[in-house]
C-alpha cells in the first residue's frame, strides 16, 4: 500500500488495539473453559438423564440439557478442549509437513525441491474440504485421522510462505556473511534463517487455525470426522440439529462458540500480519 | 504468447493426471471396499460377495484396475456406480445443473455485493459503506458458512415456517455470496483507494467530475485485473460453499453426490467427482490467467 494510505486516522489505532484485547480475552476465556470447565460444573459430559432431556438453563445445568439430557455447559467445555486440540495439532502437523519439509527440500537443492513442491501443488489444487474428506476415507474416522487429514490439506500454505520467506532472507547480508564464514547450509537455515522467518509462520498459523477449526467441524457435522462419542463443537452441532426445535440452545451454544473463536483468531492473525508486515493494512484498522 | 500460455497449461494438465492417479491409489489403500459396505447393509453369502467382486473388477491387481479405468475414461465412459447400478456420467449429468445454478447465483451475489460495497466505500469514505467493508470482511472470516446456513434453516424453516424459502436455492446462494463478498471486498477496496491517488483521478477531479463518476468510470475498469486476480479466493469460496450448502440444504448437486459416494465407498463416483472439481479448477485458473493478460497490457509479452 502506498504511504498516503498507511497514515492512520487517530481513532483506528485504538480500535485495532481494542480488537486485539478482545481477541486475547476470547481466547483466554476458551482456554479457561477448556482447562477448568468440567471441574467448574462438576458434571460428566456423557451422563444422560431421560427426564432432563431438552431442559432449559437452570441452577444445576447452566446452559440447559441436550436431547439425551446431557449438560450442555460441560459438553461445551469438553468440546473446547477437543476442538482446540484438533485445531492446534492439525496446524502443527501442517507446519511440520509444510514449513519444515518444504524448507529442507529447498535447502537440499533442486532435485529435492521439485518433487516435494510438486506434491504441494497437487494438494493445493484440490479444495481443502474435499481433500480432507478423501483422506478421511482412507484413514477412517477418529481424532488422529482428522488431525492428519487437515494437517495435510493445509501443509502447502506453510510451504509456500516458508519458501517465500526463505528466498527473501537468503538475499540478506547476514546469510551471505554466514556462507562466507563457511557455515554449512543446514546450520545457516536452523541458526540464522529460521528465527527470521518464524514471524511469517506464526502469522500463517493464526490464519490456518480458524480454518482448521471450521474444517473439523464441517467434517464432523457431515459425520465423517470424529466419532459420535467425541463431542467436538462440530459434532455437538450435528447431534443437536435434529432436535433444534425443542432444544435450540444445544445447537446455538456450539455455533456461537465456534464463531467467537474463529473471529478471535482472525483478529489476532490480522494484528500479527500487521506487526510482521507493516506495509499491509489490517481488517480491524 | 503461445509459449507463455502453453507451459502453464501443460503443467496444469500434468496436475490433473497426478490428481487422478493419487485419488485412485488413495481410495484403494483403504481396508474394506464397496462390497463390504453392501454386505453389511444387506444379507449376502460368501459366494455372492466373491462373485460381485469379480463382476466389478475389484479382485484384479490395482495397476490393472487403473489402466482399465483410464482406458475407459478416454472413451468417455466414467463407469458404473457401484451402489446404484447407474452410469456415473448420468449421475453427474443430473447433479451438474444444481451445482452450476447454485454457483452462478452465489457468484453473482458475491460480485455485486463485493464490488458494490467497495465502490460505495470509495465514493463515500465516511459513509456506512466504509463500515460495511469491515463488517462483511469480518463476517466471512469469523462465521463458518455452514453455521450461517444452519442459522438460516433454523430461522426461516423452523422459526418462521417458510419452507419455500429454502427450496428455491436463494438462501444458500446468499450465504455463499456474502462469504465471497467478504473475501474480495477488502482487497478490492484497498486497490480502489490506492488507485484514487493516480494522476488521472486528479485530472478527472480537476475537470469537476463527481466522485461516483470517477469511481465507476475511471477506477473500476482499472481495478478489473485485481478482481480477476482474486478469482482464486472466489473459486475456493464457491467450491467449499457449494459443497457444504448442498449437503446442508439437501440440494442434489455434486457436493451431495461426492459426500454420499465417499460415505458409501462408491469409487467410480468419487473419482469422477474429484476429477470434475480438479478440471474445473484448472480451467478457471487458465481462463483467469488469460483474461488477466488480455486486460492488463503490462503482462502481455
Amino acid at each position: 500500500m502506498q504511504a498516503s494510505f498507511a497514515a492512520a486516522k487517530p481513532a483506528s489505532k485504538a480500535t485495532a488495539f481494542r480488537a486485539e484485547i478482545a481477541a486475547y480475552a476470547i481466547l483466554g476465556a476458551v482456554a479457561l473453559l477448556a482447562l477448568l470447565g468440567p471441574t467448574l460444573s462438576g458434571l460428566d459430559p456423557m451422563t444422560q438423564s431421560v427426564g432432563g432431556s431438552h431442559a432449559g438453563p437452570g441452577a444445576a445445568h447452566w446452559l440447559g440439557q441436550d436431547h439425551l439430557g446431557r449438560d450442555i455447559f460441560t459438553r461445551l467445555a469438553v468440546g473446547a478442549r477437543l476442538t482446540m486440540t484438533v485445531a492446534l495439532a492439525s496446524t502443527a502437523t501442517a507446519i511440520l509437513f509444510g514449513a519444515v519439509l518444504g524448507l529442507l527440500a529447498v535447502v537440499a537443492g533442486r532435485w529435492a525441491e521439485w518433487p516435494v513442491f510438486g506434491a504441494f501443488d497437487l494438494v493445493r489444487a484440490m479444495p481443502s474440504i474435499l481433500l480432507a474428506m478423501t483422506l478421511l476415507v482412507a484413514l477412517g474416522p477418529g481424532v488422529p485421522s482428522v488431525t492428519l487429514a487437515i494437517g495435510i490439506a493445509f501443509a502447502p500454505t506453510f510451504a509456500y510462505v516458508a519458501r517465500a520467506a526463505w528466498m527473501r532472507e537468503t538475499s540478506a547480508g547476514y546469510v551471505a556473511a554466514a556462507n562466507v564464514m563457511g557455515s554449512p547450509p543446514l546450520t545457516t537455515l536452523v541458526r540464522h534463517i529460521a528465527p527470521n522467518i518464524l514471524g511469517a509462520i506464526v502469522t500463517q498459523a493464526a490464519i490456518v487455525i480458524p480454518r482448521a477449526i471450521t474444517t473439523e467441524s464441517v467434517l464432523s457435522f457431515f459425520g465423517i470426522g470424529v466419532s459420535p462419542g467425541t463431542p467436538t463443537w462440530g459434532r455437538m452441532i450435528a447431534d443437536a440439529v435434529k432436535y433444534v426445535e425443542r432444544a435450540p440452545l444445544a445447537a446455538l451454544v456450539p455455533v456461537l462458540a465456534l464463531s467467537m473463536v474463529t473471529l478471535a483468531f482472525a483478529l489476532l492473525g490480522d494484528r500479527l500480519r500487521l506487526r510482521w508486515d507493516p506495509l499491509r493494512k489490517g481488517i480491524a484498522s | 504468447m503461445i509459449r507463455a500460455l502453453g507451459i502453464p497449461l501443460l503443467r496444469q494438465i500434468g496436475l490433473i493426471c497426478a490428481i487422478v492417479i493419487a485419488v485412485f491409489l488413495l481410495i484403494r489403500v483403504v481396508p474394506g471396499d464397496v462390497v463390504d459396505v453392501m454386505a453389511t447393509e444387506g444379507d449376502m453369502t460368501e459366494a455372492e460377495i466373491v462373485e460381485l467382486r469379480a463382476e466389478l473388477g475389484l479382485d484384479r491387481p490395482v495397476p490393472e484396475q487403473l489402466v482399465l479405468w483410464i482406458r475407459r475414461m478416454a472413451q468417455g465412459d466414467l463407469g458404473m456406480s457401484l451402489r446404484f447400478e447407474r452410469p456415473v456420467a448420468q449421475m453427474i449429468e443430473y447433479a451438474i445443473p444444481t451445482t452450476l445454478a447454485l454457483a452462478a447465483k452465489s457468484l453473482a451475489i458475491g460480485l455485486i455485493l463485493g464490488i458494490g460495497i467497495a465502490s460505495a466505500a470509495t465514493i463515500w469514505p465516511r459513509g456506512p459503506a466504509a463500515w460495511l467493508v469491515d463488517f462483511v470482511n469480518l463476517w466471512s472470516i469469523a462465521i463458518p458458512t455452514f453455521c450461517v446456513g444452519l442459522a438460516a434453516i433454523l430461522i426461516f424453516a423452523i422459526g418462521l415456517g417458510w419452507m419455500k424459502v429454502l427450496g428455491n436455492g436463494f438462501v444458500p446462494a446468499l450465504v455463499i455470496g456474502i462469504d465471497i463478498a467478504g473475501q474480495i471486498v477488502k482487497p478490492l477496496h484497498e486497490e480502489l483507494k490506492e488507485a484514487s491517488a493516480a494522476p488521472y483521478v486528479r485530472a478527472a477531479k480537476a475537470r469537476g467530475e463527481s466522485p461516483a463518476r470517477i469511481v465507476l468510470a475511471h477506477l473500476l475498469p482499472n481495478a478489473a485485473p485485481i478482481a480477476i486476480a482474486l478469482s482464486g479466493l472466489i473459486l475456493a469460496g464457491l467450491i467449499g460453499g457449494t459443497l457444504t450448502m448442498e449437503v446442508l440444504f439437501g440440494l442434489p448437486g455434486l457436493g451431495t453426490l461426492a459426500l454420499q459416494a465417499i460415505q458409501g465407498r462408491d469409487y467410480p463416483v468419487i473419482q469422477a467427482a474429484i476429477l470434475l472439481f480438479a478440471v474445473s479448477i484448472v480451467v478457471v485458473n487458465a481462463a483467469t490467467d488469460l483474461l488477466q493478460r488480455l486486460l492488463d497490457p503490462r503482462l502481455r509479452r
